[in-house]
């Protein structure tokens, strides 16, 4: 007898059905890979999608010059003990004219370092098919997103030229100029991702969980000193925090929880019973209502 | 009961509090590791109606809402204590600017052990195809109605997309029955005209329960308004509702989506099994020549099967290397898939202009893209009367009946039969857009010769090779990038082209 189908293995199964569409109907295919938990998930279940062949198709990471460093070395770690090709790309331009998250508006930065950023990358190698792992679950206008989600010439999103997805038929016919953005993980939710770490036993990044780390409250939010380009501003005070990360962006942008889970078991069970939503650890987010709706017509993926 | 104290306030009704009252009763299984189904929720109601709050209130009551969130919807109670729930179901700022909804929203939430998606979707005429979009995911459909106004042209007509779309189970959510100060006799004539009504479509439930959203009567939460109504919860009956099972006990259908090779020795077919089951050893059809072969593995990540059923993402290794590849179903000799050459369907149009024959076209089924011979519009369906009318063109938002032809064979099913192999969408062959779907009727294995068949071409391989792809490999990207521009020019100009390997 076959053991009866959970709901992540529903889950995991269109998502590789999704992740095999894309490489047989895109010419050029990359995968956005940001390091974090949704991108673990994604290239996991990339390599399940494609098994016992490797996944044919290179990982991109924009790099901003302002992940935390322990991002950095799992992700080249991850791609070692697995074999497969990355592209760092970062936008020497915005890097040169200086465009950091500590002096700029964090929509400004978010704009110049990661959605130009990807759009350079995309263009420079040609790429028509970028699958990333963006979830419905995220956002207002996450939720109104497409499987298969086209972008015009110079990827722009446009939410009502966006194509009818009926039943399970992907149609990634592309048009002149367009390219397309895959969403393997549109049906997740946060919980998903976290239920499937756990199942799967994958390695996350460690500032997933709880330590004591150097910290400051600014804003109401509690920030992680990883390195010294932050300035301090006037009474604010290092502190050392058990803390641990919800979501992993820009380390200057990304606000940390108060913690005790120090190992994967209670990060789950943490947060399989939290009561707050997940982006609010996003600064980026609250930036002004609709953003997010406005950073994807701008090309963000 | 919860452990909340209900008391009743000036107006009758429960005292509400701001807590998810399903989760209070059931605390300790709110986040189960694993849950067991997913069930997905098409809503559906004209503006007004209340679908908004609908929602709002399954996610208040039923689902465990982030506090942060809370406290921000509590902000907005009215007189009597009530939050605007709604507010939970907020869209575009492109949508509000414009005071209309775009697109059907997906949301998720967990109750009990189940996940549910609810797939919203604008209920509007000129918005049946986000509707039949919306149709074609759901397990299960919410008609909303307004209590006052009853059972309406527009509820025929969801009904009718619906029943196309091959949704099986409708409730029908008899809304705002405060309004009508619950009554029951009011309720049971709605009930009444909603029996009558279903009777014409396949649906095999539906149940009509009456609600009061924007309060929560019988969507979460017993209301004590209607002692004399003594079925279930909007909540009750979907977390009995039962989502498409029905995929395991059809016939073995595997639209193969790519090759996976391994080094030289290794060879096997991507898929997902769409319906059915496949043991190890069994033969499987590969065409329709007829030809068959045996399964040797069933291959995953995670350790070889020896049964894959519906809804299994496997790799199919055969017992020898044959001639098969992406847009192949594999099947069982003995219930083969139709390899038709001409159909007939039933479909919706779901671009923004009218159809032009002329254009070429191109039809997706399961993982193939075959170019399209002819298509001619034959009737017009009337959502309300569902009357069949002679017609010849369509126009967005249509549903009509046509007949389709193809330039070469493809595997495929009667919807009626195999609704996940049955069913197809109309590609542009120039712009890529999807500009109809549809459902097969009829499907015949010989062409029907159509006065306005468009002439179709074949490409060749070794032609291409020899002029302007010369010097490429023909598993080169440019080589495909060039093949593909030539095609599109011919089917731009109407041609319906095919690209082969001689
Ligand atoms: N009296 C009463 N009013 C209700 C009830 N449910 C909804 N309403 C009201 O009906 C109006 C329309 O509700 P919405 O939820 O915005 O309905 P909608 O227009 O169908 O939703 P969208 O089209 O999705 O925006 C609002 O003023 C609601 O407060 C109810 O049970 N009783």
């Amino acid at each position: 007898m076959t053991k009866s189908f959970s709901h992540l293995d529903a889950l995991e199964a269109e998502s590789i059905y999704i992740f095999r569409e894309a490489a047989a109907q895109f010419s050029k295919s990359v995968l956005l890979y940001s390091i974090g938990k949704d991108s673990t998930v994604l290239l996991h279940l990339a390599r399940k999608a494609f098994f016992p062949q490797k996944p044919p198709f290179p990982l991109l990471h924009v790099d901003t010059g302002w992940k935390f460093r322990d991002m950095i070395e799992f992700r080249d770690k991850t791609v070692r003990d697995l074999g497969l090709d990355l592209i760092v790309h970062r936008n020497e331009d915005g890097a040169a004219r200086g465009i950091d998250p500590v002096s700029y508006a964090p929509s400004l930065y978010t704009d110049v370092m990661k959605t130009q950023g990807l759009k350079q990358a995309l263009e420079r190698y040609g790429f028509n098919g970028a699958i990333g792992g963006a979830r419905r679950d995220e956002e207002a206008s996450r939720a109104k997103e497409r499987i298969f989600s086209f972008r015009s010439a110079n990827h722009r999103w446009d939410a009502r030229k966006q194509r009818s997805e009926m039943w399970n038929l992907l149609n990634g016919r592309l048009g002149t100029g367009e390219t397309v953005r895959i969403f393997p993980l549109s049906n997740w939710t946060e919980r998903d991702v976290w239920r499937y770490v756990r199942r799967e036993r994958l390695a996350v990044v460690p500032l997933y969980m709880a330590a004591e780390r150097p910290t400051i409250l600014r804003n109401g939010q509690l920030l992680m000193l990883d390195d010294g380009r932050l300035p301090l501003q006037p009474g604010e005070r290092v502190v050392n925090r058990k803390i641990r990360f919800r979501t992993l962006g820009c380390w200057p942008l990304t606000a940390a929880v108060e913690s005790e889970s120090e190992d994967l078991e209670s990060v789950v069970t943490e947060t399989l019973a939290a009561t707050t939503s997940e982006r609010q650890g996003r600064l980026i987010d609250h930036d002004q209502t609709g953003a997010m709706e406005r950073k994807k017509q701008e090309g963000y993926f | 009961m919860s452990a909340v104290a209900q008391k009743s306030n000036m107006h009758g009704y429960e005292q509400l509090t701001s807590q998810p009252i399903a989760n209070l009763d059931n605390a300790t299984i709110a986040h189960p590791d694993r849950l067991d189904a997913i069930v997905r929720v098409l809503t559906c109601g004209s503006v007004d109606d209340g679908k908004s709050t609908l929602i709002g209130r399954l996610l208040w009551d039923a689902s465990d809402l982030p506090d942060d969130t809370r406290a921000t919807i509590n902000r907005s109670v009215d007189a009597d204590g009530v939050p605007d729930v709604s507010l939970l179901v907020d869209g575009l700022v492109a949508e509000r600017e414009q005071g209309i909804t775009i697109d059907i929203a997906w949301r998720y939430f967990d109750a009990g052990h189940r996940r549910y998606v609810i797939i919203d979707s604008p209920g509007h005429e000129q918005y049946t195809r986000n509707m039949a979009t919306g149709a074609s995911h759901a397990d299960v459909a919410i008609m909303l109605i307004d209590a006052r106004h009853g059972v309406k042209r527009q509820t025929r007509r969801h009904a009718a997309i619906l029943d196309l779309m091959g949704v099986r189970r409708v409730i029908l959510a008899v809304n705002k029955m405060d309004l009508i100060i619950w009554s029951e006799e009011k309720f049971r004539a709605i009930e009444r005209d909603f029996q009558q009504l279903v009777r014409r479509f396949n649906f095999i439930e539906a149940a009509a329960i009456p609600v009061a959203a924007k309060r929560g009567d019988n969507v979460a939460r017993r209301s004590d308004q209607a002692p004399w109504y003594h079925g279930q919860t909007l909540i009750e009956r979907l977390s009995e509702v039962s989502n498409r099972d029905t995929a395991i006990n059809a016939p073995f259908r595997f639209p193969v989506q790519s090759i996976i090779r391994d080094g030289l020795d290794f060879r096997g077919l991507s898929g997902t099994v769409a319906t059915g089951s496949i043991q190890v050893g069994k033969s499987v059809q590969l065409n329709n020549s007829g030809a068959t072969a045996r399964i040797r593995r069933i291959v995953t990540m995670d350790g070889d099967l020896d049964i894959a059923v519906a809804g299994n993402a496997v790799v199919l290794q055969l017992d020898a290397d044959y001639d098969v590849s992406r847009g192949a179903i594999l099947a069982e000799a003995v219930q083969p898939p139709i390899y038709a050459q001409s159909l007939q369907a039933r479909l919706v149009w779901l671009a923004e202009t009218p159809l032009d024959t002329d254009h070429g076209l191109l039809i997706r089924t399961s993982t193939d893209l075959t170019p399209v011979s002819s298509l001619s519009v034959t009737a017009k369906l009337d959502l309300e009367t569902l009357a069949e009318n002679p017609a010849t063109i369509c126009l967005p938002n249509d549903v009509f009946l046509a007949d389709i032809s193809t330039s070469r064979p493809i595997a495929i099913d009667r919807f009626s039969d195999v609704s996940e192999t049955g069913c197809f969408v109309l590609v542009d062959a120039l712009s890529g857009s999807t500009l109809a779907c549809g459902v097969v009727v009829q499907a015949h294995e010989h062409v029907l010769k159509h006065p306005s068949a468009r002439p179709s071409f074949t490409l060749s391989v070794a032609q291409l090779e020899r002029e302007i792809c010369a010097g490429l490999s023909s598993s080169s990207d440019e080589f495909h990038r060039r093949a593909n521009a030539v095609a599109r020019i011919l089917e731009s100009a109407g041609l319906s082209v095919d690209i082969k390997r001689d």
